[in-house]
């Protein structure tokens, strides 16, 4: 009797399914795209090997003169807000289908097209810097296509001891003799085993305003993300001073692993959770 | 009389149980059934990791996890298993100062021994692991030691008839899953128990006595090194930063890496020394070629750091020890050396 009313609501509930599907279909949805352009100040960057004269050059608010060599980010979590607060997550449960590396060194790699998303004006675009933890377990056989991408050779988003993702990934160099920079950034929680857990948190979720609404429907349109990685060492929340060493306050090549110095770096990129959401991006124009 | 049963259940540390067992069957007639193996916590041992409770071994498990330990599968290239750094006649450590993985690339620390993990809430040097379950897929990845991924090895595994079987009797159907190569590897690594050297044995009442040199070195163990070195693990399970050389590669910074804590700088979690005389050599990567060598660098001083443990600061950055006292401590560290485990 039981099992009959159970299959009398399960039954309901598909129909209310069906029914919501349906209405739908009334609107129609379409493509949303996202182009990442990264940037220092209003100068798009160009990468370059340590005496490239075609890299883009930084003077950082410290004076340290510096370019990239390489540079990768995470996004994932990516959530669209319509006009009246409400929220539509895309995929955020699912890395090949929700997540992607923005890798300056592959322009395809720079248009993130959302598809098939809802019909509705848009006011504000949501998304992580990195891997929400739950999800950061390099898990190859839930998210093979996302593993692929992050493990490739040529990307290296795998953060092995860590057993996660890279959520940045710069090689450069500093100063005027070019000393390397290497900055890695990524998450090292475990837990909780018990009531404990440890390690740091260095997934970023970043929350922007549209210049003007986005109107999905009829049209398909672009928003253009700037990220400025001026901000990188002059952000908003810390003015970082490059140095190279093995002690513990040295920042510019991986010993940022003591994750003291990589959070930093994280703060300045994907903004501190508090009064900074928006870190190194703001959107510069939506084009409907 | 009642000693000798008492070590024979001590030996035995891993009885087969009969009740709380899984059975089931399925449509081909396959009886699943894998017995829960009984599990004795050794004398004054501390408590078991909480993830123990939730994946204890089972016998087909543990016969599992064994040969999926010994596989080479593992690796890349098919060279290296688990094994081949964590040797069970060293420990389940190795001789080299830092691991070596396929291809003879140089990892970044010193391979740890495999002993009484169920007793540990924290793995590896810096503590990053506080699951054994989660460990295995490390040195999976990781370029210098394995290099291969979980689905690279899966179908490896999966071309061989005897792991289908071999997983059947463990989990009830042949499906090999990250999961389950996960809990049978870190069952049988609970099932690796040292807790049979003479110093157990001396202290179990077992009818062994110290001789006079173990019995003075273990007094002077007692005092100079046992605030760390503590319980029957031979340590406290506690970071410590104690002014070792220090580990140039940029990728070091101890504790600090995991818990982004300054304080946690080249803080390394104190190694138990049980089976100490057969992981040569010593320290986080390997420093130290002897016993000997890592207490002459205690007597001498060490590296001074903002962070240098309290203990040190307080003895002027150094334990002192005569040449006596130091002959003494090696003497004692001996027993702490479990023939059984070792297979010898």
């Amino acid at each position: 009797m039981k099992n009959l009313k159970n299959c009398l609501v399960l039954s309901l509930c598909t129909l209310a399914l069906v029914a919501c599907n349906k209405n739908d279909e009334g609107s129609v949805a379409n493509n949303l795209e996202l182009q990442f352009q990264n940037t220092f100040k209003e100068q798009t960057i160009v990468l370059g090997d340590a005496n490239a004269g075609s890299a883009t050059k930084n003077t950082s608010a410290n004076g340290q003169v510096h370019h990239f060599s390489e540079l990768k980010y995470v996004l994932s979590n990516i959530r669209l807000v319509k006009a009246d607060g409400m929220e539509v997550p895309y995929h955020i449960n699912d890395l090949d289908k929700g997540a992607t590396v923005i890798d300056q060194a592959k322009p395809a790699s720079l248009f993130y097209v959302l598809s098939n998303v809802p019909a509705a004006a848009y006011k504000q675009l949501k998304f992580g810097l990195g891997v929400k933890t739950d999800l950061n377990t390099l898990d190859q056989l839930r998210f093979p296509t996302f593993y692929n991408t992050a493990g490739a050779n040529d990307t290296k988003m795998m953060w092995e001891w860590g057993t996660g993702y890279r959520f940045t990934k710069i090689e450069g160099f500093y100063d005027t003799d070019n000393k390397p920079l290497s900055i890695h950034t990524g998450s090292t929680v475990a837990g909780p085993e018990g009531n404990y857990t440890q390690g740091v948190d260095a997934y970023r979720e970043i929350t922007l305003d549209l210049t003007t609404p986005a109107q999905v429907g009829a049209r398909a349109p672009r928003i253009t993300i700037k990220a400025d990685f001026d901000k990188l060492l002059s952000g908003k929340t810390n003015t970082i001073t490059l140095s190279t060493g093995s002690t513990s306050n040295d920042n510019a090549t991986p010993n940022i692993h003591t994750a003291v110095q990589m959070l930093k770096f994280v703060d300045n990129l994907g903004g501190n959770g508090v009064n900074d959401l928006s870190g190194i991006f703001s959107v510069s124009k939506v084009d409907n | 009389m009642k000693s000798s049963l008492k070590n024979s259940v001590g030996i035995m540390a891993f009885i087969f149980l009969l009740c709380g067992c899984e059975k089931q069957e399925d449509d081909e007639g396959f009886r699943f059934e894998n017995l829960e193996l009984a599990f004795e916590q050794p004398t004054d041992f501390p408590a078991l990791n909480n993830a123990f409770y939730a994946n204890k071994p089972t016998q087909y498990g543990v016969v599992l996890g064994e040969r999926l330990f010994n596989e080479p599968k593992f690796s890349g290239d098919n060279t290296i298993s688990c094994a081949s750094c964590h040797n069970p006649s060293r420990a389940f450590a190795d001789d080299k100062a830092k691991a070596i993985g396929i291809g003879n690339r140089v990892g970044l620390r010193n391979t740890p021994p495999i002993q009484n993990m169920a007793f540990m809430q924290f793995y590896n040097w810096d503590g990053n692991i506080l699951e054994l379950e989660k460990q295995p897929l490390v040195p999976i990845i990781t370029h210098e030691e394995m290099a291969s991924s979980i689905l690279e090895v899966i179908g490896k595994l999966e071309q061989v008839p005897t792991y289908r079987e071999l997983f059947r009797k463990a989990f009830g159907d042949n499906e090999i899953t990250p999961e389950r190569i996960y809990r049978s590897l870190a069952q049988y690594e609970y099932t690796l128990i040292s807790a049979n050297s003479k110093y157990d044995r001396v202290k179990r009442r077992e009818g062994e006595q110290f001789t006079e040199a173990e019995a003075e070195g273990y007094r002077i163990f007692q005092q100079k090194c046992a605030s760390c070195h503590a319980t029957e693990l031979f340590s406290d399970q506690s970071f410590r930063n104690v002014g070792f050389p220090v580990n140039s590669d940029t990728q070091e910074a101890g504790r600090a890496r995991v818990t982004g804590l300054a304080a946690d700088y080249m803080r390394f979690r104190v190694p138990s020394l049980r089976n100490i005389a057969y992981t040569a050599p010593y320290g986080s990567f390997g420093q130290f070629a002897t016993l000997r060598d890592v207490l002459d660098y205690f007597d001498k001083g060490v590296l001074d750091a903002e962070n240098l443990d309290p203990l040190l600061k307080a003895n002027g950055n150094r334990i002192p020890l005569s040449e006596k006292e130091k002959s003494a401590i090696l003497v004692f560290l001996e027993t702490l050396s479990d023939e059984q485990f070792i297979g010898k």
